[in-house]
């Protein structure tokens, strides 16, 4: 026994120590010889497919480096990558959520791209885009897409129900007259919209419109309880009026978004989500401005997904090469046409065919872009973690748990202790 | 009293009550093979159980695979890797689970222990070291990470289950061979390996249902899209930040099944060759 | 009277059934002499199984243990906290939810999932016609495993007026859906246990099928009914099976993840209602990146499953009967 507890001891120690090994990257690549880069990705079957077609093209052009692709669906990609991370065996290239993007970049585990300035070519992404990705001055992830926070609605429904139309400047109480006008003409089997309070990008969009911002330049959570309790309580209304979707009737057609299962007529959502929700809906869909109290959108155009680099490559330029071909080559933005989100590079956007949506969100995108504001800095490590713990509080609000001031409070001291870890 | 005795009121009542129960349980299925045919975006909050028009499209998309893999590739890695796990899983719990149930050793009890104890460890808190562990050897990527384990017979589910069988064979039988000159090999080989046969049949089904079904280990060990099994291909399917393909993932999902209900229709012949049909008695 | 019709020959009183009864000096040589044998065979025989747990099983176990007295996000190194994580587990409010959560999942899925496994297995053995068609097909749900399929499923059978509503309104009983109701949503992940009772229902099978056919012959002359039969000979006979399964299924589903994680959506929701204690484990160790803390729910687990266990274990004793086994 007593030599047991010594052996525990010792390997307790020993696995500490590969633990910190594996972080700080000791393992060593490869490097010389032909290059072979891993590349990760999230997505669905399609974009693997159109994937397979992008590499080919690649390898073509660069016939001296091989990229192994890997690649798995949204809710399963960041436990993989996690795992990959703390163990040693991270991708060279990989897919990157702007929400995660800190989380990786804090600890050092991506790779500073700047210093790959002969092989990358970053002077081609759109204005709004050009600083994503960079923190401090480095930058650990390029934009593929670019997508702005909007409202998707049925123009057939609201005009029907008689409702406020959406134009530039309407205001937030119009928009929940809408809702309640398109309830009651429904008499129910399809709502306005479902609660947009379980949306934290709905609150940013407030926040924005405020003046204010969803956390602070120093990573700090950028409103209070109270203004967290008054977003939640400002649906309550229309909770109980029947306007918007009710919980439990969200509940059941997930995974599906309510908009998508025909149960409402409006969604705030991504604007490039279009494409699904056109493919979901029996619906004619339109996207349309935010409803604002100060004549501010609010809205500005962010990353929809990076491309970032591992820091622990053995091949650092070999991976800078594979992410400028991704970003930067018109054939890989008619491969892809929409799949990725509209592309963040001016080249690529005009290289692409758009099909009739994909249009419709690159005109809506144009339209918008004089309203555009500059993109916040990414979000804090702890961003992801954030989100979910919102949509789980907005939850117990919506299915009467908790009161909005209640949930508010659970929220801010979360907050709290995630951004200061 | 149970073959000879059984009248034809008290077969036709079985048979009533099984088929009733099936029904109950069935329903699912049933709803799972209609939905395999009803056009995808019909799919999420149907309430019927059969489509009324039933269309083959989803088939034909499952069909045609991703990135260029065919679908019979990830069944052929489902099935090479299942059938390794079988043959790994009771080979191993088989030779470990002899020891603890007919030989006695000193620390067999703290050993017994200690694999009970193993059950007890939470997948996703492991998982890390467990990755550390292949990483440095060199073999993520390969199919070594998922049937290593199979093969020492780390899944203790599997040991402990044939520990149970093999304590209920009678002491006879091991003295019986023992004076027919057999050793403990022989002994296990002769005697009780051949008497586990329904604990070993067991053991293969649930062997190859789960790793056949298993997503999470694959998810962390296999990169190249390749040697994915199927269940990492179906979730390809659903992917929350793009558009998801309800029809082609329950559709790929109802071929999956076909082979799984193939070993287990082969496989259940040998749950029922227990001592009650070897002829020896307890 | 199963029990002395089992027989106990005299060979099983004393400690090792293998050595003859009684015996001076050389015969006590002999026996130690077996012993040492029966010692390099066993452990030649659990050769594979000590290499395994050496080697993969407990580094990692250790691990944990070690990394749930440290604050690690995965990406940098562990550093040392001691209790810190163990203390703050009793003030998060969302633990003890998924503890309560986990609790009511095993009270309700164990027994019940157990009892139908046994029914049917019983009306299974029983040789009918079609039997191995019978099996397969209760067997069924349990090839499906925790898919995005199932969940769907689960979705399409208990919302608002699907199937089990209209059922339920049919009778006068208003529920409304289940699906978006925090107070069913457990219940659904307990129906979809019960409704995968496969496993249980083939080792009841298998077990059921040791039992010689004699012991109910002979009660059947003995003019023992139908209960007597089921309570003293099939019980007591399947009784090392149905500790197996007991014990199993508690420990299975203190640790059950794919189906709640597929159902919610990997949420625990509607509003936590189905938030298991692997479902939040996972979620603070790789949502919000705190595998240190995740460390500590996971050997908080195995301390209180492990109770579980043990006590399982202790009732076993009294209550389980294994014929092939020495006496006591």
């Amino acid at each position: 026994m007593v030599q047991w507890t010594g052996g525990a001891a010792r390997s307790a120690a020993a696995v500490a120590m590969v633990l910190g090994l594996a972080a700080t990257g000791c393992g060593g690549g490869e490097g010389g010889g032909s290059p072979e880069i891993r590349y990760s990705w999230w997505g669905n079957a399609e974009r693997a497919e159109m994937m397979r077609e992008a590499i080919a093209l690649f390898e073509e052009e660069h016939p001296d480096i091989t990229v192994t692709p890997t690649f798995s669906e949204y809710d399963t990609y960041w436990e993989k990558l996690s795992t990959q991370v703390a163990g040693g065996g991270m991708p060279d290239v990989l897919q990157m959520d702007n929400a995660y993007l800190r989380e990786y970049s804090d600890r050092g585990v991506l790779l500073d791209l700047k210093q790959h300035k002969q092989s990358l070519d970053t002077s081609g992404l759109l204005e709004g885009l050009s600083t994503a990705g960079v923190i401090d001055g480095a930058r650990y992830g390029v934009p593929i897409g670019g997508n702005t926070f909007s409202l998707v609605y049925a123009p057939e429904l609201f005009d029907e129900a008689g409702a406020p139309m959406p134009e530039d400047g309407w205001t937030w109480q119009e928009y929940d007259e809408a809702l309640t006008a398109v309830s009651e003409h429904t008499g129910g089997d399809l709502y306005g919209a479902s609660d947009y309070t379980g949306l934290i990008w709905v609150l940013e969009a407030q926040l924005r419109q405020e003046g204010g911002e969803l956390f602070t330049d120093s990573g700090e959570l950028g409103f209070g309880r109270d203004r967290l309790a008054e977003f939640w309580e400002s649906a309550a209304g229309l909770r109980e009026d029947g306007a918007v979707v009710p919980a439990d009737e969200a509940e059941q057609v997930k995974p599906l978004a309510p908009l998508g299962a025909n149960l409402s007529a409006s969604e705030f959502t991504w604007d490039n989500m279009l494409t699904r929700y056109v493919e979901e809906s029996d619906l004619d869909l339109e996207l349309a401005p935010l409803p604002t109290d100060s004549g501010d959108s609010g809205q500005y155009l962010k990353p929809s997904m990076l491309l970032s680099a591992s820091a622990q490559t053995g091949n650092p330029d070999a991976a800078a090469k594979l992410v400028d071909f991704m970003i930067n080559d018109p054939r890989v933005a008619e491969i892809f046409g929409g799949n990725r989100g509209i592309p963040a590079t001016e080249g690529q956007r005009e290289a692409i065919d758009y099909t009739e949506v994909d249009q419709a969100i690159v005109d809506y995108e144009d339209d918008r872009m004089s309203d555009l504001q500059e993109a916040p800095p990414a979000p804090p490590a702890g961003a992801g973690a954030l989100e979910t713990e919102f949509i789980r509080l907005s939850e117990e609000v919506h299915h009467g748990q908790m009161s909005p001031d209640e949930a508010a409070g659970e929220f801010v001291s979360f907050a709290e202790r995630t951004l200061s870890s | 009293m149970r073959s000879s005795a059984a009248t034809w009121p008290r077969r036709v009542l079985w048979h009533a009550l099984a088929l009733a129960l099936l029904g109950l349980i069935m329903y699912p299925l049933v709803w799972v093979a209609g939905a395999s045919a009803t056009p995808t975006n019909d799919i999420v909050g149907n309430t019927q159980l059969l489509p009324a028009r039933p269309v083959a499209d989803n088939f034909a998309r499952a069909m045609e695979g991703m990135a260029g893999i065919s679908v019979w590739r990830f069944l052929y890695n489902s099935l090479l890797l299942a059938v390794l796990t079988v043959a790994g899983t009771v080979a191993s719990s088989a030779l470990a689970a002899y020891a603890f149930a007919r030989l006695r050793f000193r620390g067999r009890n703290a050993m017994f222990v200690l694999m009970i104890g193993t059950l007890l460890m939470p997948f996703h808190a492991v998982i890390i070291p467990q990755y550390i562990i292949f990483q440095q050897l060199g073999l993520v990527d390969t199919y070594v990470p998922l049937l290593l384990g199979k093969f020492l017979a780390t899944e203790a589910f599997f040991v402990f289950l044939m520990v149970q069988f093999m304590r209920q064979l009678p002491r006879e039988l091991d003295q019986a061979a023992r004076i027919d000159g057999c050793g403990y090999w022989g002994i296990f080989w002769h005697v009780i390996a051949p008497l586990s046969r329904p604990a070993f049949g067991t053991a293969a089904i649930f062997a190859f249902i789960w790793s056949w079904n298993d997503l999470f280990a694959p998810l962390i060990y296999l990169n190249t899209p390749e040697k994915f099994p199927i269940p990492l291909a179906l979730r390809m399917y659903a992917d929350q930040t793009s558009t998801s393909d309800f029809g082609a993932m329950i559709a790929m999902s109802v071929i999956a099944l076909v082979p799984v209900v193939l070993f287990f229709l082969a496989f259940q012949r040998l749950l029922v060759q227990g001592m009650a049909t070897t002829g020896l008695k307890g | 009277m199963v029990r002395t019709a089992q027989g106990t020959p005299s060979s099983h009183s004393s400690g090792d059934p293998a050595a003859p009864p009684a015996a001076p000096t050389p015969a006590k040589r002999a026996r130690r002499l077996r012993r040492g044998r029966e010692g390099a065979a066993g452990y030649a025989f659990l050769s594979p199984w000590i290499l395994g747990f050496l080697g993969l099983t407990l580094g990692p176990m250790l691990a944990s243990l070690y990394l749930s007295f440290t604050d690690y996000n995965l990406f940098t190194a562990p550093s040392w906290v001691g209790l810190d994580n163990y203390r703050r587990l009793f003030g998060d409010d969302q633990w003890l939810q998924s503890i309560r959560v986990t609790a009511a999942y095993v009270v309700l899925a164990v027994p019940l999932k157990l009892a139908l496994a046994l029914a049917v297995a019983m009306l299974l053995a029983s040789p009918h016609r079609g039997q191995g068609l019978y099996r397969s097909a209760f067997y069924a749900p349990s090839l499906l495993g925790a898919s995005v399929s199932v969940a769907l499923v689960w979705r399409a059978l208990f919302s608002d007026d699907a199937v089990v509503d209209r059922i339920l309104r049919s009778v006068g009983i208003e529920t409304g859906g289940w699906v978006g109701n925090p107070d069913f949503a457990l219940l659904l992940l307990v129906l979809l246990a019960v409704w995968q009772f496969g496993a249980p229902m083939v080792i009841f099978l298998a077990g059921l099928k040791q039992v010689p056919n004699q012991y109910y012959e002979a009660a059947e002359v003995d003019g023992a009914g139908w209960w007597h039969r089921f309570r003293n000979i099939t019980l007591p006979m399947i009784s090392p099976v149905l500790f197996f399964n007991l014990l199993l299924e508690t420990v299975n589903s203190f640790q059950v993840f794919t189906a709640s994680f597929v159902i919610s959506g990997g949420t625990g929701g509607p509003a936590g209602s189905t938030l298991i204690y692997t479902l939040y484990l996972y979620q603070q160790g790789f949502t919000h990146y705190q595998m240190g803390y995740a460390s500590a729910m996971a050997w908080m687990l195995i301390l209180g499953a492990g109770l579980v266990v043990a006590a399982l274990f202790r009732m076993s004793r009294t209550m389980v009967f294994y014929s092939g086994d020495e006496g006591r």
